[in-house]
Order: structure tokens, then C-alpha cells, then sequence
């Protein structure tokens, strides 16, 4: 049993989040605490959206579709970029930035492994309240 | 009309979130099939086997939308096997404590822009008897709109008489796609019937550019997603200005008519341009009797989804005294689309002196709920 802070979540074992993957406390924090691994380094975000509210950490990881031209796309950051399921807005996961809006940014977390646990700091469990 | 109290009525439950409203109502709540097979049962037996052969050849636009099962938000956890009504009540009637939610389709859209105007009628038909057996039949909370072709007046009017009297049926969806403007007189039988029944007719985006209806904009077809959502409002316009131009509201005085998700922006905009014009050039259509913000906010609402979000809370305040929100807007979901606003996440942007009109009031009164 990994020893937790009070300010401190247990998310799951790191074998249970490989590269490309994500895991979910729900109800830390009211909204829930997801932690994404990528490419072998952990993020954690509040499962809350700060735009409208939604379920942020449950949308899609996609890529960042860019382009210099008409009809013609690229894409960069491939696996890094979180759409929130409402309203489809890009989140940098690593940031908690909103891509196309400069004052928009979901909340993230200090985040660690120890003996094996994946463990987030929630920095004295303030709650969130609507 | 009555409350429907022979309708089975679920457990009282208490909602997750606090209710933003005395008596809350979404008048935007879609209701969706997996697959047309559904609606077989229901259909003619010509048309079921020309499905089985051919298709639904529901005309299409060619624009993107979400990637999840009809536009469903890419959390929802839902499959072949979700009872999409089931799920309704679940996620969305339950959580936020709605009182009332006005069904409003979304599969049957593109029949306006059928040429067989006997299957879009068909299909119209079947698409209502499945609603009240497989949506309405499950909460007394849900409410129908009926799904009708307008493009065959006759038939819509039959298909209003066939099912008008339902105690859950409270309005007559004509999507936002069309032949002409929805004040041309080719239409009229339909609203007499509305008024008859005391239905309220429901126009939501849906079906511009489809097989026989017009392209989505005056200038022509949008390329892409983006650009064809810009154009919702100027429909909805044009709209508004043949209803009130044509005498609508002069002849059926007690018809109200509910846009959804067609924006609001653009209400100041036009009414303050109307009534100028209209005192300037009235003499050209004289049976518009009032100045057309009258009628406006006598007979239209419209739906608040997608919210307005302008840079500042001043701004958007100042937005709702001019649209005179507190009673032109209704709330409206989109539930279960990927673009929806909930209750919660809409209340805080509403001056709370506004909210029980626009999150009930006001749909109550033009719904008759």
C-alpha cells in the first residue's frame, strides 16, 4: 500500500497506464482527476472543462491538424492534443492550455510515480464547487 | 392543453445538480433511431422493401459532422444496443430535473427535400407512430413534435389530424430547409391545423441543401462544416421576416412559432432594422398592422443553444436586454449532440431575474404545457 499525503491522490499501478493511455480517479475533486501517459510521461488534468463544463479527460486524443494552404492538412503533435467531448474544443494535455483561446486553461497537477503507484498532488484537495 | 397524467410517470427522483429553474424545460431534447429498420413496423410495406433494396435515399448535404452514432457526444458511452429513450431519461431528464422536453427528431430532416413527396409523408407518419411507442410511451415527460412534410400540405394536415389530439403532441416540426419562405401561403392549411389543435410549430436547423430544398445560403452552397453553420441564422431570418411580411401572425393570431439552433444574435439586428423599414415602406404590405418586433415577440421564440459567448459578461447582458430575452429566448439542449449546453453550464450567463422565464416560463406559454 502506497503511503498518500492528505493532498495526495493514488491513481492506479503504472503498469496499468502504458504509453498512449489514460486513468481516471472519478469523483476526486468533485469532477475527477485523469492522468494521461505520453510517450512515457504522466499528465494530470481536472476532469472538468473550463469552457463549459464538460467531462474534459474523457474526449478524444487527437492530433493537431495544421495547414499552409487550401485543402491540404498536417499533422503535428500526434497523440497530444485532447477534444473535449463538449463543444470539441483542443486542449494541450501537457499544458492544460486551450489551444485557440489564451484564457482558457484546464487545471493540471503535479504528478509522480512511486513503488510502482501512480500518485497525483491535488494541492490540499480544494474543493471545486458549482 | 392537459397534463398528461394517463402517461406513465416515473419515480420521483432528486436531480444530481441543482435545478436552475422553478419548472424547467428543454425545448431542444433530439430523439434518434440506430437503424430506419425500426420504423419498418410502421411503414408501408412498398417502402420497407425499397429500403431493404435501395436504401433510405434520404438526400444528404455532404457536411461533416461529429464522428459518435448520429451526432452523439464522443463521451457518451452508447452502442447498438442503448435504448437511446432510456438513456435520455437517464443522462439528461433525471440529472438536471427537467419537467418537460420537447422531442425534436433530427432523423427525418432531410425528407423535406424528398421529390416523392408520399414516401417523405410516409416516412413522416412512421417516424411518429415509432415516437410516441418508443419515446413518448416511456416518460411523461417527453413531449412530441410531429414530424410532417410540408412540401405536401395536404398530407401534413392529414397527418396533424391523425395525431393532433395526442395529449403529448404540442408542436409540428417544419425543419429549416425548404422550397420557399415559411410565410408563403402554399403553407397556411398547415398553420390553421397547428392553431386548430393548438399546436406550436417547431423550425430547427436541418435539411437546407438537400435534394429538392434550396441551397443553405442566398449566395449558394457552403464548402465546408464551419461555413455551413454560419449560415443557420440568416435562414432563420428570412424565415421570420416571409412569416411577419406575409401576414402569418394577422391570420392566425394565436400560432406561435419556436426556432432552435438557429442562434440569437441576430434578433436585435433585424427587428431594430424591421421596424425602421417598416414604418418607411408598410404602405407596400399593409396587412403587417404592427411594427414587426411586435409580432416578433407576440409569436417567435427562440431556442438560447448554441449560447451566445461574446468577449465579456457586460457584453452579453447587454445582448439579452436588447433581444428582450427574458421573453424571446427558451432554453434549448441540443442533447444529445457534441455542441449541446446544459442547464448548469448556460444558468450562470442568464441575469438570474431572467432564468425562470427562459429556462420554462416562457416555453409553458408558447407550448401551452
Amino acid at each position: 500500500m502506497t503511503a498518500a499525503a492528505s493532498d495526495e491522490v493514488v491513481v492506479c499501478p503504472m503498469a496499468e497506464l502504458p504509453p498512449g493511455e489514460r486513468c481516471e480517479v472519478r469523483g476526486a475533486l468533485t469532477y475527477g482527476v485523469t492522468v494521461f501517459n505520453l510517450d512515457g510521461e504522466l499528465y494530470a488534468l481536472l476532469n472538468h472543462c473550463p469552457h463549459r463544463g464538460g467531462p474534459l479527460c474523457r474526449g478524444r486524443i487527437r492530433p493537431h491538424p495544421v495547414s499552409d494552404r487550401v485543402g491540404y492538412w498536417e499533422f503535428e503533435r500526434e497523440g497530444e492534443i485532447l477534444r473535449c467531448p463538449f463543444h470539441n474544443w483542443e486542449f494541450d494535455i501537457r499544458t492544460g492550455e486551450a489551444l485557440y483561446d489564451e484564457k482558457v486553461r484546464a487545471r493540471t497537477f503535479p504528478v509522480e510515480v512511486r513503488d510502482g503507484q501512480v500518485v497525483v498532488r491535488v494541492r490540499g484537495r480544494r474543493q471545486v464547487t458549482r | 392543453m392537459a397534463a398528461v397524467d394517463s402517461l406513465p410517470r416515473p419515480a420521483e427522483r432528486a436531480p444530481t445538480y441543482r435545478k436552475v429553474a422553478p419548472y424547467l424545460v428543454d425545448c431542444d431534447c433530439h430523439h434518434l433511431w440506430h437503424k430506419i429498420d425500426e420504423i419498418f413496423p410502421y411503414l408501408p410495406r412498398q417502402y420497407v422493401q425499397e429500403i431493404k433494396d435501395f436504401g433510405s435515399m434520404f438526400p444528404n448535404g455532404g457536411w461533416t459532422n461529429m464522428p459518435n452514432s448520429h451526432g452523439y457526444r464522443t463521451d457518451h458511452d452508447v452502442d447498438e444496443d442503448t435504448d437511446f429513450a432510456e438513456f435520455t431519461v437517464k443522462e439528461h431528464l433525471d440529472p438536471y430535473g427537467f419537467d418537460v422536453a420537447i422531442l425534436t427528431g433530427q432523423m427525418v430532416y432531410p425528407t423535406v427535400g424528398m421529390t416523392n413527396l408520399d414516401y417523405a409523408a410516409a416516412i413522416c407518419r412512421a417516424h411518429n407512430d415509432w415516437t410516441m411507442d418508443h419515446w413518448v410511451a416511456k416518460d411523461s415527460r417527453f413531449r412530441a413534435t410531429l414530424a410532417v412534410g410540408p412540401n405536401d400540405p395536404v398530407l401534413a394536415v392529414e397527418e396533424i389530424e391523425r395525431l393532433g389530439d395526442h395529449p403529448a403532441v404540442v408542436g409540428v416540426m417544419l425543419p429549416a430547409g425548404g422550397r420557399h419562405p415559411y410565410g408563403n401561403r402554399i403553407y397556411h392549411p398547415i398553420y390553421e391545423a397547428a392553431e386548430r389543435y393548438g399546436l406550436t410549430i417547431v423550425t430547427h436547423f436541418g435539411g437546407e441543401g438537400r435534394g429538392q430544398t434550396n441551397p443553405p445560403t442566398a449566395a449558394g452552397f457552403p464548402t465546408y462544416y464551419l461555413e455551413m453553420r454560419m449560415a443557420r441564422p440568416q435562414i432563420a431570418q428570412a424565415h421570420t421576416a416571409s412569416l411577419i411580411c406575409e401576414g402569418v401572425f394577422e391570420k392566425f393570431p394565436t400560432l406561435t412559432w419556436v426556432f432552435v439552433e438557429v442562434d440569437t444574435w441576430w434578433i436585435p439586428g433585424l427587428l431594430n432594422h424591421f421596424d425602421a423599414d417598416w414604418k418607411a415602406v408598410r404602405d407596400y404590405t399593409p396587412w403587417v398592422k404592427r411594427l414587426p418586433s411586435e409580432y416578433f415577440r407576440d409569436h417567435i421564440r427562440v431556442g438560447t443553444q448554441p449560447m451566445e459567448q461574446p468577449g465579456s459578461r457586460e457584453d452579453l447582458h447587454w445582448f439579452l436586454e436588447q433581444a428582450r430575452a427574458d421573453e424571446t429566448l427558451v432554453y434549448a439542449s441540443d442533447f444529445p449532440h457534441w455542441d449541446w449546453d446544459s442547464p448548469t453550464s448556460v444558468a450562470p450567463d442568464f441575469p438570474a431575474e431572467m432564468r425562470a422565464n427562459i429556462f420554462g416560463e416562457t416555453a409553458r406559454a408558447a407550448f401551452r404545457l
